[in-house]
């Protein structure tokens, strides 16, 4: 930079460089501030929407104050020092040395707004931790990249279950009900966070955290994982969907029933078999039988390393798949659901994955190439450190008419 | 006209050539030959030598030659010994058997070539920088020093942690604690004696903590050598333990011997009652006092539950994690976990995983307690 061109407006003000400096630096703050806001943000957890995550914000809010006001106290009294007491070419003051009032002062004062903000935050976290109370519990297994959520048999709310149900990415709760989220993995280390309803909670292998969780209304909440956990931490992702009691019970009677087969010789019918043949060594579709009438029996075990795949009984009852990634609804659909009143959401949600609403393309995408879409660690060559088995879903190889055939019978299984 | 050192080698010329006339002619056989052969070799060499003493004139400068004498190299500072090439070679051979013997050995070898040839390197190159000696060695401290002192301590850390673990091992648990307890003291008095002399010299202290040293590192060595005090195995609880079909002297030794050290660091899925008056429910975690008997348990996942025993007879809990077909297509025997058995308000963790569906195995997964007959909690696994 040539400094000879620096100029000098007046006397006693900033060179002009150094203010084009300044300037670029207050609108890089402003320009950073301002991106943290939003209209469409369904992650902000200064929205809650549920019992647990609004004693978190009752708390945060005024913590987040007081620690603003001294914040802004710090910075204004270190600014005005930095002014005030600028080298001006003036002669060093005198030195001083310790200054007990003021030290003892300034110990005793943050100590009195800790000790403050301590109380409500020991109330608080004891209140989260509560596990006794939840009238309904539901076991969340985290494995990359993907959630597991069953829920145990008994009550849920004013729901009755009576056989285990197995789902995967979309979390489905009744609503103004305590739910108790069972965490634990299969795998790595992830961490479940759905911001509108409550904090995060780690999800550990071999150990079982408790996580509340309660919505006021009908609607759908999203989150993601939030513990780094491999290649696709990025996309799994995952969402609570919660119904009315009545709406509630019908989703439970929707993955209580029966299995439903294709009519024979149908498109439908075809991907069934492709289905057996392929999907289901990993994939379990509940009540699905061989030509022998045997149960056809998945055993992931066998293939991943988590020993498990999203279970793909109702999977047009979900919105999205591949770790709540990938959308099963057209965007002209899913704006419609993800605005939908309260009392409207549960009738369009139990609706589930119609025809018309079906967005086939990432679908496809997905049956014909997996890693593609989503990085995985299933290159076969490259499976000795995990004795072979597959850290996601590998490239079957399936030939087009087979995924028209799949597509077809996924399309049924709502 | 003989140079000293030309006299030296000329006489030795001369000693070889009459010893070997004198062996030649008093040993008979291959060994007289042999032997004179070796000694005329000898004299030749020596008469080499002696021919090169003359010729360079011992290697003597002319006194005239006072700038020759000044700049020569034999003038120069010497430079240090150096104990980097043998460090190096030691790498070097190190790593060709590393290759054929231990990953290990090829490691250590590797990082002790790498580090000889740094020491080496630098220590050549700081020995050139001037002809100020004390000036070249503070060079050299000033590149290495940063390297060699973290290392040098890792490795001293190490060496220290590694002695008292072998120390550790040598003795037994109730040793242990006498140990911890003798050494903590006398390092807390140690510590208390060099605060309160503050007079103490420097090498007292460093002598003090020298002969700790070398003394904690010595009988590290010596408990390396004895080797690890015994550890008596605990006894598995085997399915047929569990299932109650194995022999009495094996279930007791088991309830006699397992490992009950188990830290739960984890909530339960569920804890387990057995009453006093021998009824058997669950409480699932999250729900009051909701009594279960059949608890949901995921796919694949390790699965803990506590078990309380209120009965006043020794009870265990079993879980019967199925029955499946071999891989030749036989039947197999049912699989079982178990605690160990518990006296009246005992209480033990028992962690399992069950990997297939409920519909792979010919019997059902539940809960029991041996003894306790028309009592289980069902496991559904979806």
């Amino acid at each position: 930079m040539d400094r000879s061109k620096e100029t000098v407006s007046t006397l006693g003000r900033m060179p002009s460089t150094r203010r084009h400096w300044s300037r670029a630096a207050l609108l890089t703050s402003v320009g950073l501030m301002l991106a943290g806001c939003a209209n469409n943000a369904p992650q902000d957890i200064f929205e809650p929407k549920g019992e647990n995550s609004k004693k978190i914000d009752t708390l945060q809010r005024p913590v987040f104050y007081i620690a603003g006001v001294v914040a802004l106290i710090v910075i204004g009294v270190v600014g005005y020092a930095m002014w005030k007491f600028k080298d001006r070419g003036q002669d060093i003051p005198e030195q001083t040395h310790g200054n007990p009032k003021l030290e003892i002062a300034l110990t005793i004062l943050p100590a009195i707004i800790l000790a403050g903000i301590s109380v409500p935050t020991v109330i608080t976290v004891f209140q989260l931790d509560k596990k006794t109370d939840a009238e309904c519990i539901i076991n969340v297994t985290g494995q990359q990249w993907w959630w597991e959520y069953d829920y145990a048999t008994g009550q849920c709310g004013d729901v009755k279950i009576d056989k285990p149900i197995v789902t995967a990415g979309e979390l489905v709760i009744p609503e103004k009900t305590n739910v108790l989220l069972r965490i634990t993995s299969r795998d790595v280390i992830h961490s479940y966070w759905i911001p509108a309803l409550n904090g995060k909670r780690d999800a550990v292998p071999g150990r079982l955290h408790t996580l509340r969780m309660q919505a006021d209304q009908p609607g759908i909440y999203t989150g993601q994982c939030t513990e780094f956990c491999g290649l696709s931490h990025s996309r799994m992702r995952q969402a609570a969907v919660a119904l009315t009691a009545g709406d509630f019970q019908k989703w439970v009677d929707n993955q209580m029933k029966d299995y439903v087969a294709p009519e024979a010789g149908s498109l439908a019918a075809e991907g069934e078999a492709v289905f057996t043949a392929n999907c289901s060594k990993c994939h379990q579709i509940n009540d699905l039988k061989n030509a022998d009438g045997s149960p056809v029996l998945s055993e992931p075990d066998l293939y991943v390393v988590p020993g498990v795949a999203p279970n793909l009984s109702h999977l047009m009852n979900r919105t999205a798949f591949a770790g709540w990634t990938f959308d099963l609804l057209t965007d002209e659909c899913r704006v419609k659901l993800w605005n939908a009143k309260p009392a409207d959401f549960g009738a369009m949600y139990l609706k589930g994955i119609t025809p018309e609403c079906f967005e086939q393309v990432a679908l496809r995408d997905w049956l014909r190439n997996p890693p593609g879409m989503k990085p995985m660690f299933v290159d076969p060559n490259n499976l000795s450190s995990t004795g072979g088995k597959y850290r996601g879903m590998p490239n079957l190889n399936l030939k087009p008419d087979q995924i028209d055939q799949l597509i077809a019978y996924l399309l049924g299984r709502n | 006209m003989f140079t000293t050192g030309s006299k030296l080698f000329l006489g030795a010329t001369a000693l070889s050539i009459v010893s070997a006339i004198v062996f030649g002619a008093s040993v008979g056989g291959s060994a007289g030959m042999l032997g004179t052969i070796g000694l005329i070799s000898v004299s030749v060499v020596f008469a080499f030598l002696a021919g090169i003493n003359l010729f360079t004139r011992d290697g003597n400068l002319a006194a005239t030659e006072s700038d020759v004498e000044r700049n020569a190299a034999a003038a120069q500072a010497g430079v240090g010994r150096s104990m980097w090439p043998l460090a190096a070679a030691l790498g070097a051979g190190g790593l060709v058997v590393g290759t054929i013997s231990k990953p290990v050995v090829f490691k250590v070898s590797f990082i002790v070539l790498l580090a000889a040839a740094a020491e080496w390197m630098v220590q050549g190159f700081s020995e050139r920088v001037s002809a100020d000696s004390k000036y070249n060695e503070g060079i050299r401290k000033r590149l290495l020093h940063p390297l060699e002192f973290p290392l040098l301590a890792s490795v001293g850390a190490a060496v220290f942690i590694y002695s008292f673990s072998r120390i550790m091992l040598n003795i037994d648990k109730d040793a242990g604690r006498w140990v911890f307890m003798v050494i903590g003291a006398i390092i807390t008095a140690v510590g208390f004696v060099f605060a309160a002399k503050r007079g103490m010299g420097k090498s007292t202290v460093a002598g003090i903590i020298t002969v700790g040293a070398l003394a904690l590192v010595g009988v590290g060595i010596a408990s390396a050598v004895s080797g690890q005090h015994p550890i008596e195995p605990h006894p598995a609880a085997t399915a047929a333990v569990c299932l109650g079909t194995a022999s009495e002297v094996q279930i007791e030794e088991v309830d006699a011997k397992a490992s009950q050290s188990v830290a739960a660091k984890s909530n339960p899925l569920a804890n387990v009652y057995l009453t006093s008056d021998e009824q058997l429910y669950a409480l699932n975690t999250g729900i009051g006092n909701v009594q279960y008997h059949e608890i949901t348990v995921p796919r694949s996942n390790a699965v803990h539950v506590l078990f309380h025993n209120d009965s006043a007879e020794p009870r265990r809990l079993t879980v019967h994690l199925g029955t499946f077909k071999a891989k030749d297509g036989s039947e197999g025997s049912e699989e079982a976990e178990c605690t160990t058995a518990l006296e009246k308000g005992g209480t033990a963790f028992l962690s399992f995983k069950i990997n297939k569906s409920q519909l792979a195995s010919s019997t059902p997964y539940r809960l029991t307690v041996p003894g306790v007959e028309d009592q289980e909690i069902k496991l559904l696994v979806p």
